[in-house]
């Protein structure tokens, strides 16, 4: 596919993703310049979705490497299958092979274990590489993240230098539990996504929930967005108001009552306390939509 | 072309005057991203920001910025406008007469029509960039909540449709109060506060939480490594650590809630409320003149038994009352904190018995949330308690004061 900024914004629509010109521009750049794309901003805004739209889009693979506390170099790039190893060693020294010979096969790619990361670089096809959550990852994975951000190539002792032969298309994102380093940001161009407007959620409500009444749509996106201003706990997520709309088409609510809220409010929030300070102050939310 | 890189460096520079760091690899993203996305202004606005920006809260700075800086043909007459009424003329508009000449291929060396002049007007601009970025800095501080919001009224409308929003909007908000001081809260900053500290309140259990993990880990146990490791032909292979010394706090907590200081006492006693899971003993009291258990409920500070509100501070009282609780309060593994300005309105300060307590426990913090040049006048007393204890920490803002309670825990 020929990179513009029409084909991308083409793209995205194909792929249903419904979005603004500040992430067109910044999806058109990360295509572009071939850079990798950090997205920010609160969860359930769509930042994971990101990725698995582009993939979509490209038709590439989707590789998705789930961070968290501890993960580490053997979980996120390579590890060598011991089990294997020991095997082969075995069978070998009943053969009365010589170490060289064994050493050799011994620490080939056959024993390879390919995590997430290797897997994207070594890839011979275009791939989508999602990162998700880095900010829930150690500083030091961050850090030993850099090297293949900016060069996408990975070196294990044993093999050598892997360098991607296909530079994937890598997307981060962040939840902000705690800031990231000033050197990944260098190296990253950054998108900021925030909870959709009243309308653009219509939009997204109306594409993803066929046969949605196009009053409820619009009913349904302004109540959300009244939630989210209302300081809850847990705003809802884009996902959680496709849920709730659906539930809403699903049990055939044609309007937004009050009892049609509250027997269903259970999708949007899931905190008890929400719940109680939303179902208290549902009047004037209802009455303010 | 050299033209537009010239222009989108001076960009820059006027970007890192107005305190946005921006690296140069960053730099020759923004120029590759401008070279890919075009000249389309708005699109070129968002390019530019997804290289250049990397917080959301430098936003803001940016969009005023490129407002002012590349003034599109519709927006031009709306800025001259709005210049009319300080400045006899400016030059906006620049980016646009060379964005043409730069589609037109005209020679590069051609100098733009009345290249000279705009120049010297530029850094002129550049310099009142510089003087608006600093006193916006100072005004965030000292002026009241009032003005701010007129001030966010009058903010150009240039910045971004209505469309983003609420959660950007309050992280950059909340950078802001992190740094105003808490003598200049009002009850309404206050209250925006109070909106913005759950999250305040994840981040620190968050940043303790790791914390007390890393500690509870452990340290290598060098010599134990060793000595296993020779059974393994002296490689390295498990890591020994020294057994964690069992090591109880018992944190006590004692807060001025009297006018002076109440917003920061308020805020403080709450963050210990919502880090209380990582605590083992925490007790919590409130004091003016007397000691009162605080607790939160519901978000509201509630003591028992209630406080006088109108009474004047008079901590030499409170050491006393706590002396006399002693045996409860205060043993071996407790670390207090106190949060107050050690004004006592000239009653006796009873620094004595803060030695005495400070010597039946293991730490006593003093969190005091006023200038340094202020300690010690007027009716403060809080040299003489100085002496008495171990840590004197300033927290004049938010910002200090979650720096100040991560050090204690």
């Amino acid at each position: 596919m020929d990179i513009t900024q029409e084909s991308v914004n083409e793209g995205l629509r194909r792929a249903k993703y419904v979005t603004n010109e500040r992430v067109e521009t910044a999806i058109f750049l990360a295509l572009a310049l071939e850079k990798p794309l950090l997205v920010e901003g609160p969860a359930g805004a769509g930042k994971t979705e990101i990725a698995k739209v582009l993939s979509e889009m490209l038709g590439a693979e989707l590789i998705r490497l789930q961070c968290y506390e501890g993960l580490d170099e053997a979980r996120a790039l390579y590890e060598w299958n011991y089990q294997k190893q020991l095997l082969r060693l075995q069978a070998d020294e009943h053969q009365g092979m010589r170490w060289e010979d064994i050493s050799e096969h011994l620490f080939s790619r056959d024993y390879l274990l390919e995590r997430p990361l290797l897997h994207a670089i070594s890839s011979p096809h275009k791939t989508v590489l999602l990162i998700d959550e880095i900010d829930k990852a150690d500083e030091e994975f961050e850090a030993f993240l850099l090297e293949l951000l900016s060069d996408f190539q990975a070196s294990i002792p044993e093999l050598g230098t892997i360098r991607a032969i296909t530079r994937p298309v890598v997307v981060l994102t962040s939840n902000r539990v705690r800031e990231l380093s000033e050197a990944l940001r260098r190296r990253c161009l950054h998108l900021f996504i925030d909870f959709p407007g009243i309308e653009q959620e219509r939009k997204i409500i109306e594409l993803k929930v066929p046969g949605i009444d196009a009053r409820l749509a619009t009913e349904a996106a302004k109540f959300v967005a009244a939630i989210r201003k209302t300081g809850v706990h847990k705003s809802p997520s884009i996902a959680e108001s496709l849920d709730w709309a659906r539930a809403l088409t699903r049990l055939g609510i044609k309007e937004l009552s009050n009892d049609a809220i509250k027997s269903t409010l259970g999708l949007l929030l899931k905190h008890e306390d929400d719940r109680a300070k939303v179902e208290q102050k549902l009047a004037s939310l209802v009455a303010r939509r | 072309m050299s033209t537009l890189r010239d222009e989108i460096l001076r960009f820059i520079m006027e970007l890192r005057n107005a305190g946005v760091r921006v690296s140069v690899a960053e730099t020759l993203d923004a120029m590759n991203a401008v070279a890919a996305a075009g000249l389309d202004r708005a699109r070129m606005r968002e390019a530019m920001a997804a290289a250049l920006i990397k917080d959301e809260a430098d936003r803001p700075t940016f969009d005023a910025l490129f407002g002012g800086f590349f003034a599109g043909p519709r927006e031009r007459g709306q800025t001259e406008a709005k210049r009319a009424g300080t400045q006899s003329s400016a030059a906006p508009g620049a980016m646009r007469s060379e964005g043409e000449s730069f589609r037109a291929g005209k020679s590069r060396e051609e100098p733009t029509p009345g290249g000279q002049p705009k120049t010297a007007k530029r850094s002129e601009k550049s310099a009142e960039a510089k003087t608006r970025a600093e006193s916006e800095k100072n005004r965030e501080s000292a002026e009241t909540s009032g003005e701010k919001k007129q001030r966010t009224a009058e903010r150009p409308s240039d910045t971004e449709p209505a469309e983003n929003g609420i959660d950007a909007a309050r992280r950059a908000r909340l950078r802001v109060l992190e740094r105003t001081p808490f003598e200049n809260y009002g009850d309404l900053e206050y209250e925006e506060v109070r909106d913005l500290l759950p999250r305040l309140v994840r981040g620190f259990r968050v940043r303790l939480g790791r914390r007390l993990h890393r500690a509870r880990i452990g340290r290598i146990d060098f010599r134990r490594t060793i000595r296993a490791s020779i059974q393994r032909g002296g490689s390295l292979v498990d890591l020994r650590y020294r057994s964690p010394r069992p090591r109880r706090i018992d944190l006590l907590v004692l807060a001025d809630v009297s006018g002076s200081v109440r917003h920061c006492a308020a805020l403080m006693l709450e963050l210990v409320a919502g880090a209380r899971a990582h605590l083992s003993h925490v007790r919590c009291f409130a004091y003016i003149d007397r000691l009162a258990e605080a607790d939160f409920v519901e978000g509201h500070l509630v003591t028992t038994p209630a406080l006088d509100v109108y009474a004047r501070s008079d901590f030499g009282r409170v050491l006393t009352e706590l002396w006399d609780r002693r045996e409860q309060l205060l043993n071996r593994a407790t670390v207090a904190v106190i949060l107050g300005d050690g004004r006592n309105n000239r009653r006796p300060a009873r620094a004595d018995l803060l030695r005495e307590a400070a010597r039946r426990c293991r730490a006593v913090l003093w969190l005091i949330p006023e200038e340094p040049a202020r300690w010690g006048t007027g009716d403060s007393a809080i040299l003489q308690y100085q002496r008495e204890i171990s840590t004197l920490l300033p927290s004049r803002n938010l910002e200090e004061l979650e720096r100040a309670m991560l050090k204690i825990a």
